[in-house]
């Protein structure tokens, strides 16, 4: 081989092929994980591999799973449909996962159901929101995060009730999760006597100044802005240019835009008394667990938990490794069936799916919501009544 | 190579082909119909590119017609998805005509420009008409035949491949592909031996336009999920890679690349982001080392073996 051409035609084959054969002598319980290490919300793919780091620590310190570790293998979603369906595929026919857990964007998930329900896989969402996902009804698709339906019928709408808005302005991207939760937000203020208006924005849109610029000729009190990934932080941002606030309460209707480590840097003071919804307190842990994981979180990363996401993948990976345990095998009906006697607890509660079939609360666990307000920079639970840290600012 | 040569060679590695699905496992058979999804690709995008020097960019547009006219009908108008896939081709094959009399009179950079322009247009179409497309939620689609079955859409885009690179093939070894030959080479010497050279460029593009919707709603039907992701400029310049790296202007440039580029990135995946880096190395290394693409370094190995362009 003195051709220096072929030498090099000869490694790249030399490195496929040791590529290609590297992982396959593990002996592990393999769970793949989907969610977004790229794009608008790469920030909650951060938040998961935290999440995921914790849980397998966690998990095989006390023995993992079958007398095996549990390994996670992660896949890319971006957050776009067609890339979550073809990596979802790929953990399952090249990984060979037992169990899928994850994902933070309903389109995504809407895509993934579909495989999962095609290649009779366990698939548990941590955190994608719209209700088709478990309004399905597929036997093999689980969630143990919130619905749509759940965070406006059981958080939003009551808080707009409390709080005594009579005008509000929805703002929804145009997504699966945007568009559903517009819709039933929509319901909730009519049946409340809410005025309103609604728009739709692009996805992926960074410019919000023609939106705005509505919004403030219609004077609303509340802006439900259902707006995912870095768009909320210009959304913010340019509503306090405008002065469309604080005059008008934004609340960030899906919580971890507001707590991305680069929220302040691009909202500038425009955050304060931004409120948003979320799970978790910065101070406040609902069950033993949860002040094991904080003390966990802050021992490896050597800083307080803040995005409630990596907890939602804690929780799904510990519900996956608990089923497969109970299950004694990695059999995907076997899985299924222990998935649905889930008692356990998380960092959010005790979960437990419901058995229910016909809605979104089949196979869902509904995690406890509250809404917090940054106050100076501080986070600040305003609702529900009986959790509140303060009271509304405006 | 003589047609009965070309016949010889593509049934025997049909045949092989054909056994594929009993021994590969679901993710090895996904990654080879990919492969062969961009095998028709890129083999009818070099019909245009390689043998008649047309720079197009709208190829992934066109594969965007027809997989969004196939899911579309199939799923608002209850269409089957084999009459559905035809109206996607016929669509595909139309616009091609209309958008190549409208701007194959400007030719080079221009005409990739508009091209270029067109593809955005598209793109930016169906993302925001999600009422009728679904947008960036993507829309989900039957499959060519249900119940769905991976082996079934194998053997559906490897007959697609096969009718591909046969039309390619006849086309290429006509007087027209000769006239093909003769406007990349010199337009004004064809044009003074009384070639209509616009002519010939429109049905180039048009019929390349035609394979294109073709691959793009049988890979739609495959998926069962189509998103703008299908007309995007990243998947045009994954497909230009493909036919440059396996070698423009050659009939089996693409068919390698096609296959090379598809596994390699299959392999690289696994680094995240860092795939990008890996894959822009890969294009450098073949740029530095072999400019005329594999099939380029293949003619220089093996003079005697008859590899021609």
């Amino acid at each position: 081989m003195k051709n220096p051409k072929v030498k090099l035609l000869f490694l790249l084959f030399t490195s496929a092929v040791i590529l290609a054969v590297g992982p396959a002598w593990a002996n592990t319980v393999k769970v793949g994980v989907v969610g977004p290490r790229t794009g608008g919300a790469a920030a909650t793919g951060q938040a998961f591999d935290e999440g995921i780091k914790l849980a397998i620590n966690y998990i095989n310190n006390k023995g993992g799973v079958l007398g095996k570790k549990l390994e996670v293998v992660f896949e890319d979603t971006a957050g776009a449909p067609d890339k979550a369906a073809s990596g979802f595929e790929r953990l399952v026919t090249r990984d060979k996962v037992v169990m899928v857990v994850g994902e933070s964007h309903s389109s995504a998930a809407l895509a993934e159901i579909e495989v999962a329900n095609r290649m009779k896989v366990p698939f548990i969402v941590a955190e994608a929101w719209a209700d088709p996902i478990t309004a399905k009804n597929y036997e093999y698709v689980f969630r143990a995060g919130p619905s749509n339906s759940g965070v406006v019928n059981e958080t939003i709408a009551k808080w707009v009730a409390h709080a005594g808005f009579k005008k509000a302005y929805i703002v929804a991207e145009n997504s699966d999760w945007g568009l559903g939760i517009a819709e039933l937000t929509e319901k909730a203020l009519i049946a409340l006597g809410v005025k309103y208006e609604k728009l739709t924005t692009e996805r992926k849109s960074q410019d919000h100044y023609t939106e705005l610029t509505k919004i403030k000729e219609f004077a609303p009190e509340v802006i439900l802005a259902y707006v995912y990934g870095d768009g909320l932080h210009f959304f913010v941002a340019q509503a306090g240019e405008l002065k469309v606030s604080p005059r008008a309460v934004i609340l960030d209707g899906a919580g971890p835009p507001s707590l991305w480590p680069d929220f302040w840097k691009n909202v500038g003071e425009y955050g304060n008394l931004e409120t948003f919804v979320s799970s978790m307190h910065e101070k406040v842990e609902l069950t033993p667990l949860a002040a094991e994981f904080r003390t966990m979180y802050e021992k490896e990363f050597g800083k307080s938990p803040t995005d409630y996401k990596s907890r939602s993948i804690f929780d799904a990976i510990l519900i996956a490794a608990d089923a497969v345990k109970r299950a004694g095998c990695t059999d995907a009906d076997s899985l299924v069936k222990a998935l649905k006697k889930t008692e356990l607890e998380g960092t959010r509660g005790i979960i437990k799916f419901g058995t229910t079939p016909g809605g979104p609360e089949y196979h869902q666990w509904m995690p406890p919501m509250l809404i917090i307000q940054w106050q100076d920079r501080n986070q600040v639970v305003i609702y529900p009544p009986k959790a509140a840290t303060g009271t509304l600012k405006r | 190579m003589s047609y009965k040569r070309f016949y010889v060679i593509l049934f025997l590695a049909s045949g092989l082909f054909c056994l594929l699905p009993l021994v590969l496992d679901l993710y090895r058979l996904h990654v080879v119909i990919v492969s062969l999804f961009y095998v028709m690709m890129a083999a009818s995008w070099n019909l245009i590119a390689g043998y008649t020097g047309q720079v197009s960019f709208a190829h992934a547009a066109f594969a965007g017609i027809g997989a969004y006219t196939s899911g579309i009908l199939t799923v608002k108008a209850g269409m089957t998805s084999w009459l559905g896939v035809a109206t996607g081709t016929l669509t595909a094959g139309v616009t091609g005509l209309g958008v190549g009399f409208l701007c194959l009179r400007m030719g080079g950079i221009y005409l990739s420009l508009t091209t270029l322009g067109f593809s955005e247009i598209l793109r930016i179409i169906i993302t925001n008409e999600y009422d009728i497309t679904r947008g960036t939620m993507g829309l989900q689609i039957p499959p060519m035949i249900a119940p769905y079955s991976k082996a079934v859409h194998f053997f559906i885009l490897l007959a697609g491949t096969l009718l591909t690179l046969i039309v390619v093939y006849k086309i290429i070894h006509s007087n027209m592909g000769l006239n093909f030959r003769a406007v990349q080479n010199d337009e004004r010497a064809a044009r003074s031996l009384g070639v209509n050279v616009i002519r010939v460029r429109v049905l180039a593009f048009a019929v390349s336009s035609a394979l294109a919707g073709l691959a793009g709603a049988i890979y739609g039907h495959y998926l069962m999920l189509i998103t703008p992701e299908i007309p995007s400029l990243d998947l045009q310049f994954f497909v230009l890679s493909m036919a440059v790296i396996g070698g423009l202007g050659s009939f089996a440039g693409p068919i390698i690349g096609s296959f090379a580029l598809t596994i390699l990135s299959e392999y690289i995946r696994a680094y995240g982001e860092y795939h990008v880096l890996v894959f822009g190395l890969v294009a450098l290394a073949m740029a530095r080392f072999a400019p005329q693409g594999i099939m380029g370094l293949a003619r220089q190995f093996m003079p005697a073996s008859g590899v021609r362009q």
